[in-house]
């Protein structure tokens, strides 16, 4: 599969990582050129390097890291063809099927090969992966993309519809995947293609529950049992470092203190109304006097008003002495770090770690971790309706009218067609 | 296991039943006992009956079995059947209405004099006061409690990696840290575990993460796990996947905290090859004390040398300290997965690893899983799911 060097290579693939949702592949050709917006990079610069690595831009301040491929990163990184299979849905189905090393395995339709190269993986070079796709150029990309990565001796694509043409194979699998619009259409197929002298496993893939009924339906007829269906998702959540959260006394505290700065304010500014409105008196006339006096009134209610207001604002950043502020930015500083992490997070390098001495200090502030699931994840991506085989022998008795049906332990029922 | 592969296949049981083997079985009740056959040995099943732990020896796994006096019989694997929808309803059934006139006595002595379960269920529903009452769907209800309640049947469970996991998982999830199937194939798949891969372990739940990795490796790679006891660790999870001992281990070492630590002075090869020898039983315990010291001073440089494609964590102790530890002896780009059940244990490893540069991206993620019932008409999510399976923390190695 790929490679296990501990170096790259000429004519490697590799996986650039330029953020969390920028991952991308790239096959080591000295004398090409990487460019990206993080910069430009020559690839024979990349040859002898660690994978692993963090490697500068040519004269720009940008980098990327050059990691070792693996299925998960390449499922990140691929170029998509059709709707692919992700992480948790790839892991669930390896598990319950039970692929492992030396495992044969069926999958149907091969689509842009996420499921392809983990399976690969596991299966390992004693095992063995038929892969079918019906699409032609889809067929031909995946074709020139599992030689390229070094799997095509373990892996056998055909091109074909394997609803209408079965598989190439016979009581031979261990486990079948089937990710087609109509998996019910090969399922008799499957049930050829698995091998018969033990405990078999089938796994349908249908993000729709009327196509999970028919599946299960034409599961039952074939002679499979224990059907079940799962969903599974991955929850990221969103870690952040935030200021401790204040006691309400502080701002309770703080709210007494604008209005005490308020009124003060104001009675200082009723003051110097009547002072002027004194000395204006005293300096101009009485007729004209007033008219000033209507005005100025009508300023100061608004000036008062204004002013209480501003003051307010004013008082938060003075008495909260920057830090609410300082700390908000701090949380901010923390979320590029998560995407980039290396380089940005040296921004925040004291600010989330406990400080003991922060309060005595008066200029440190404590923080703490804090975590949330994203306001918006994937909700579904596909119902998994799982069966099993049994041995031939035993699957044809089962076919027979059950022996006692009144009494029977009759866990499911079939569709009526 | 293919036939004809040049590494030795560590689970070659995996499916026909050999004596030796640790099976599961699944009663009619839906209960899963682990079972270790013995030759000619009893199997005691309880309520549903006992049999001769040789009856089940080279059968495939995933049979149903009837147990009538102390012999098995397959029974046909079931189909699901269809249910009529009716007209009925609940609108005249009360609960504690007397319906039953077949008094538990009466059912017991049947029971005793060999009458089948399935008659007993027949003859409950035939003298049942309000049983044509009732819904098609209630009856199949009906039916399937008197089932588990008197049937003298079992099925034996292949050990599958995921259904070891389900078993222990079900029996007392503590005990696996909240490992569930879906989280322990993510951790596998995050960790990028392959045939011939090399990685760092250290599992405090009860082996069921090196279980994994030693399933997926079948006998083909390495694994050195850390451990907090002086002698080898106790990974019960192990004895239902019936490794093969040989090749176990030729695949699995285990460290402590203590040996894992380049500071430590082994005792063990220090003062093993000067004592004078003078009996032959000293003899032998001086040359098994000194394969021990080998061993482990072989262990401790491979594990030192390195460049190792992965480490996996599920751990009571302080994760930063366990990956800062072991981080220097993994290759560049290799994966770094740690479980916990705890959140708040993750995000502050999250926020540390955040700060250190060879950490790229770690991300912190919760597994969420959900079964159905899928029967016509009756397709819903399970009215009780699994609560949590943890959450993981992923990041990779600069």
């Amino acid at each position: 599969m790929w490679s296990t060097a501990r170096t790259i290579a000429a004519g490697d693939l590799v996986i650039v990582w330029l953020t969390r949702d920028l991952v991308q592949p790239l096959y080591v050709a000295p004398g090409k050129d990487f460019n990206s917006k993080y910069g430009s990079y020559r690839h024979a610069d990349l040859v002898g390097l660690p994978y692993g690595s963090k490697v500068r831009a040519r004269g720009g301040r940008g980098f990327i890291h050059v990691l070792r491929p693996t299925p998960e990163l390449w499922t990140l990184a691929l170029p998509h063809r059709t709707q692919i299979l992700y992480l948790a849905d790839i892991a669930f189905i390896t598990s319950w099927l039970d692929i492992r090393s030396g495992s044969r395995v069926i999958e149907a339709g091969t689509g842009s090969g996420s499921f392809t190269h983990s399976t690969a993986r596991t299966i390992g070079p004693t095992g063995h992966l038929w892969s079918y796709e019906f699409h032609e150029a889809r067929f031909a990309k995946a074709r020139d993309e599992f030689a390229r990565h070094g799997i095509a001796d373990r892996v056998t694509l055909t091109h074909r519809n394997v609803c209408k043409e079965g598989f190439t194979v016979e009581d031979t699998v261990d486990a079948v995947f089937l990710d087609l619009p109509a998996p019910w259409d090969a399922v008799e197929h499957a049930k050829k293609a698995l091998r018969k002298d033990r405990v078999t496993r089938i796994c349908c893939f249908s993000p729709c529950m009327e196509q999970v009924l028919r599946t299960v339906s034409a599961l039952n007829e074939a002679g499979f049992t224990d059907i079940t269906m799962y969903e599974t998702l991955i929850r990221p959540q969103d870690v952040s470092v935030v200021p401790k959260l204040k006691p309400i006394s502080e701002v309770s505290a703080r709210l007494k203190e604008a209005e005490r700065r308020r009124e003060e304010k104001r009675q200082r500014q009723i003051r110097e109304a009547q002072r002027r409105k004194r000395k204006r008196a005293e300096e101009e006339g009485e007729g004209e006097g007033a008219i000033q006096k209507e005005e100025s009134e009508g300023v100061e209610v608004k000036k008062v008003k204004t002013d209480g207001e501003g003051g307010e604002k004013g008082d938060v950043v003075e008495e909260n002495d920057g830090q609410a502020v300082e700390g908000k930015d701090a949380a901010l500083d923390v979320r590029p770090a998560q995407d980039a992490t290396a380089s940005t997070s040296a921004v925040v390098p004291s600010k989330t770690e406990p400080q003991p001495d922060a309060e005595e200090a008066g200029q440190e502030e404590e923080t703490i971790v804090v975590s949330k699931t994203f306001p918006e994840v994937r909700g579904h991506t596909s119902y998994l309706t799982f069966a099993c085989l049994l041995p031939a022998a035993l699957v044809t008795r089962a076919s027979e009218p059950p022996p006692s049906k009144g009494t029977g332990d009759v866990e499911m029922a079939v569709v009526a067609e | 296991m293919q036939e004809g592969t040049s590494t030795l296949p560590l689970n070659t049981s995996r499916g026909l039943i050999q004596d030796g083997d640790t099976v599961l079985l699944r009663l009619p009740n839906g209960d899963v006992r682990s079972i270790k056959l013995e030759k000619d040995s009893t199997v005691n099943l309880g309520r549903v009956g006992s049999f001769n732990a040789s009856d089940l020896f080279n059968h495939t796994y995933g049979l149903t079995y009837d147990i009538s006096g102390k012999k098995l019989e397959v029974i046909p694997p079931r189909s699901i059947q269809e249910v009529e929808d009716t007209e009925a309803t609940n609108e005249l059934i009360n609960d504690g209405e007397f319906v039953q006139p077949l008094t538990s006595e009466e059912i017991e002595t049947l029971k005793k004099s060999g009458v089948p379960a399935s008659e007993i269920i027949k003859r409950q529903i035939e003298q049942h006061a309000n049983y044509s009452l009732k819904t098609e769907y209630s009856k199949e209800k009906y039916k399937k409690r008197k089932e588990a309640k008197y049937s003298k049947t079992f099925t034996t469970i292949e050990p599958t990696l995921f259904n070891v996991c389900e078993y222990w998982f079900k029996k007392d999830q503590s005990r696996l840290r909240d490992i569930r199937c879906d989280t322990l194939s993510q951790m596998l798949h995050l960790a990028s575990v392959r045939p011939g891969g090399r990685y760092i372990v250290v599992d405090d739940a009860s082996g069921i993460l090196v279980a994994g990795v030693l399933d997926r490796l079948s006998g083909d790679g390495r694994v050195i796990s850390i451990c907090d006891v002086e002698s080898s660790p106790a990974y019960p999870v192990l004895t239902q996947l019936n490794l093969k001992k040989e090749a176990l281990s030729t695949v699995l070492s285990s460290l402590n905290w203590a040996t894992a630590d380049e500071e430590y002075i082994p005792m063990l090869a220090a003062s093993g090859t000067s004592r004078e020898v003078k009996s032959e039983r000293q003899k032998v315990r001086a040359s098994k004390r000194k394969a021990a010291g080998d061993s482990l001073v072989s262990v401790r440089e491979e594990l030192f040398d390195g460049e190792f494609d992965g480490l996996l964590v599920a751990s009571e102790y302080d994760p930063l300290s366990i990956v800062e530890k072991l981080s220097p002896y993994l290759a560049g780009s290799a994966s770094i997965v740690v479980q916990s059940p705890n959140i708040q244990v993750l995000a502050d490893l999250q926020s540390q690893m955040r700060q250190i540069p060879h950490y790229l991206a770690p991300a912190v993620t919760e597994v969420w899983l959900r079964r159905y019932q899928v029967l016509p008409g009756r397709t819903h999510p399970f009215m009780n799911m699994s609560g949590s399976g943890g959450f993981l923390l992923h990041a990779i190695k600069m």
